[in-house]
């Protein structure tokens, strides 16, 4: 996770660095923002990456060159075996596009169709509450 | 007493779903990288050939002087489309399309980190390119402002008609596809490499994927926003784009912001391409791994520093400073070349199809980025700009990148993928076929920019002498579009052809993916080997030979 936050910290620093120069050798406004919107983005991920790290608090068998495979044994996490819902998605939010040109009264219903496929996309494997939960 | 009948029992097979639907519904509905990955493969490859015969069009229509079949109008949606489907429906998604089949199995992951994810953002790209071109079916026609779909050119009162719009709505929804995808891709190397895989053991084609990634989130929101906001400008009558208010500089800033790494996006996964395949048939580790890594960063970084030169010829950009950083830009990829060609120095070459494929990459792309050298200089910049030199320069950068590196990725990993070898005679037909009839259509495309011919010009006079050349170019097209027979009559013929049965049918493979079977089983590995280099399946696979023990 070294590599990993070092890496778009060193993209983010190096970007501000290009944003510094670009400003001094008299460039304009788009390309400053974009670079420095594009730093932002960066350093985003590497923070957020260095945090992560530092809250595991551990060298992962994937950062070890030492690992052996046994060392992630265990579970393995889940994976969707399939799925329905990516498609409704992706076929509602080509709808949405489409009612700019086609009409109003298609932005509603589509509207619609991608908040609810949306919800059952992310709901799918929602468990819920066991009955006896404290909150 | 009673007697009892025996029970009924309902044939199961007769009320079963055909084997076909049954099939279809598993294809649509998938999770599996492998499976998803396929999809971006057939879909992208499909729009190549739409693409191709796009070109085919256009270059018959440039055969001779005079207007042959095609209006003004229909020639310039022609060429929008056929940028427009080659870069964003053929090459982006086939980075996604090998990333997702090949990437997980690299790094040891049983999957990508978002399964469900990864087919939202096939769909996306399905639905957005299939928006994209719709236009075609509307009255007025498809959108006809170029690929770079300049302001004020692509506003509503020079361009009008709803095939403009389906342009612009297609390719937001591909593209937030496309943002999706890196956003999973990132993630799964962060998380989900196996033990022992550290960074830098990672095999370069996921590095670059990696990196390509990282590229995606840079580029492609600002691509988003532009196009919302030529949207708004088309149909809300905002002013955003309007030239009164500098508008037509801003969508140029925006619109390369985007286009330079989208450069960059399309070459280094197929620079990884290369790179898995030269080891093997060169029996070498590769030269200077940290070097390629290295250089891959170098590029990317540089990749957001370098878009105005796309604009050279506005006469409102800093000269000096994007001249400077172009040329700076090409130190990495001179590195590259540098390391490929160390890979292959004093290894025991072999030219195999996959190899040959890499060396028409290797030769292809080294003009490209010569001309590029030439293109980054301003002032001889300003006497090709817009011209066929241009044409000829980004092709020789794209189609040596992107469609030979594809074709050595086939044919290297079509064992990987199907379980089956394709034919290599067939293969070395196809390369040379291709070859020759590339640089017939393309190398001639120089001179004829040097001698003042017009990009995106439908028609020229027979005085101008562009005659000659002009017709070269339609028969290498042809010769082209020829080359595609080989490789279907291949695929065709070794559909059922005996299965390799093993895991590195190459037997010099270095990468994780040669450690399980051809082709993998459902979550990838039934057993994993020790990582301890960046060769995992070649230690496996020779013990005897130490590479880099720990």
């Amino acid at each position: 996770m070294k590599t990993n936050w070092q890496l778009f910290g060193g993209l983010s620093v190096f970007y501000v660095i290009m944003a510094i120069i670009y400003y001094y050798v008299g460039g304009e406004a788009v390309g400053i923002t974009g670079m420095i919107l594009a730093a932002c983005l960066a350093g985003m991920v590497g923070f957020y990456v260095w945090f992560t790290q530092k809250r595991i608090g551990q060298i992962l068998p994937e950062d070890r060159p030492t690992a052996e495979i046994a060392d992630s044994a265990g579970e393995l996490g889940f994976y969707s075996p399939h799925s329905w819902w990516p498609l409704p998605v992706a076929l509602s939010a080509m709808a949405l596009g489409l009612s700019l040109v086609v009409g109003w009264w298609l932005t509603l219903i589509s509207l619609g169709a991608l908040v609810i496929s949306i919800i059952g996309f992310v709901t799918e494997y929602e468990k819920p509450l066991p009955e006896n939960a404290s909150h | 007493m009673t007697t009892y009948a025996e029970r009924p029992t309902i044939d199961a097979t007769t009320i079963a779903p055909s084997a076909k639907g049954k099939n279809f519904v598993k294809w649509i509905t998938s999770t599996d990288h492998k499976t998803i990955g396929y999809l971006y493969l057939m879909t992208t490859f499909a729009w190549f050939l739409i693409g191709g015969l796009l070109a085919l069009i256009l270059r018959a229509e440039l055969s001779r002087p005079g207007m042959q079949f095609l209006s003004n109008e229909q020639y310039n949606q022609i060429f929008t489309m056929h940028g427009t489907i080659m870069l964003l429906m053929f090459a982006t998604p086939l980075f996604v399309g090998f990333a997702n089949v090949i990437m997980p199995l690299q790094i040891g992951a049983a999957d990508v980190a978002f399964p469900r994810l990864n087919m939202l953002s096939f769909w996306l790209f399905f639905f957005g390119s299939l928006t994209a071109v719709a236009g075609f079916l509307t009255p007025g026609g498809a959108a006809s402002f170029g690929w770079t779909a300049y302001a004020p050119l692509a506003n509503s009162t020079y361009s009008p008609g709803i095939g403009g719009d389906l342009w612009v709505i297609g390719l937001a929804v591909s593209g937030l596809g496309t943002i999706l995808g890196g956003v999973n891709f990132i993630t799964t190397i962060f998380t989900m490499r196996a033990p022992g895989m550290t960074m830098f053991r990672m095999s370069i084609f996921s590095w670059n994927v990696l990196l390509t990634s990282i590229l995606v989130l840079l580029a492609f929101p600002p691509l988003a926003a532009a196009l919302l906001a030529l949207e708004s400008d088309r149909l809300f009558g905002s002013h955003i784009f309007d030239p009164a208010n500098g508008g037509a500089m801003l969508w140029q800033h925006l619109f390369w912001f985007f286009g330079h790494p989208e450069v960059y996006i399309l070459a280094l996964p197929f620079f990884g391409i290369a790179t898995e395949i030269l080891p093997v048939f060169s029996r070498k580790p590769i030269f200077g791994y940290k070097g390629l890594i290295a250089a891959t960063i170098a590029i990317s970084a540089l990749s957001v520093a370098v878009w105005a030169h796309h604009m050279f010829a506005s006469g409102q950009v800093l000269l000096p400073f994007f001249s400077f950083m172009t040329f700076l830009i090409g130190v990495p990829t001179g590195v590259k070349f540098f390391n490929w060609i160390g890979t292959m120095w004093r290894g025991h070459v072999t030219f195999e199809t996959p190899m040959l494929w890499v060396m028409g990459f290797l030769v292809t792309f080294l003009f490209g980025g010569l001309t590029g050298i030439i293109l980054a200089s301003p002032p001889m910049d300003f006497a090709v700009s817009a011209s066929y030199f241009v044409v000829a320069h980004f092709h020789y950068v794209l189609f040596g990148t992107v469609v030979f590196a594809m074709f050595a990725g086939f044919y290297f990993w079509w064992p990987k993928m199907t379980g089956r070898m394709l034919n290599e005679r067939l293969g070395k037909i196809h390369f040379w076929t291709l070859f020759v009839g590339f640089h017939t259509t393309f190398l001639i495309q120089h001179w004829l920019g040097i001698k003042g011919f017009p990009r995106r010009y439908s028609d020229y006079l027979a005085t101008d002498g562009f005659t000659g050349m002009n017709m070269i170019s339609t028969v290498g097209s042809a010769l082209l579009a020829l080359s595609m027979i080989p490789f279907f009559v291949n695929v065709w013929i070794t559909r059922k052809s005996p299965l390799v049965n093993c895991d590195d049918p190459w037997g010099y493979g270095s990468s994780l993916e040669w450690a399980t079977s051809c082709p993998p089983p459902r979550h990838n590995f039934l057993t994993m080997p020790r990582i301890r280099s960046e060769r995992p399946a070649f230690d496996l696979h020779h013990p005897h030979i130490k590479t880099e023990g720990h």
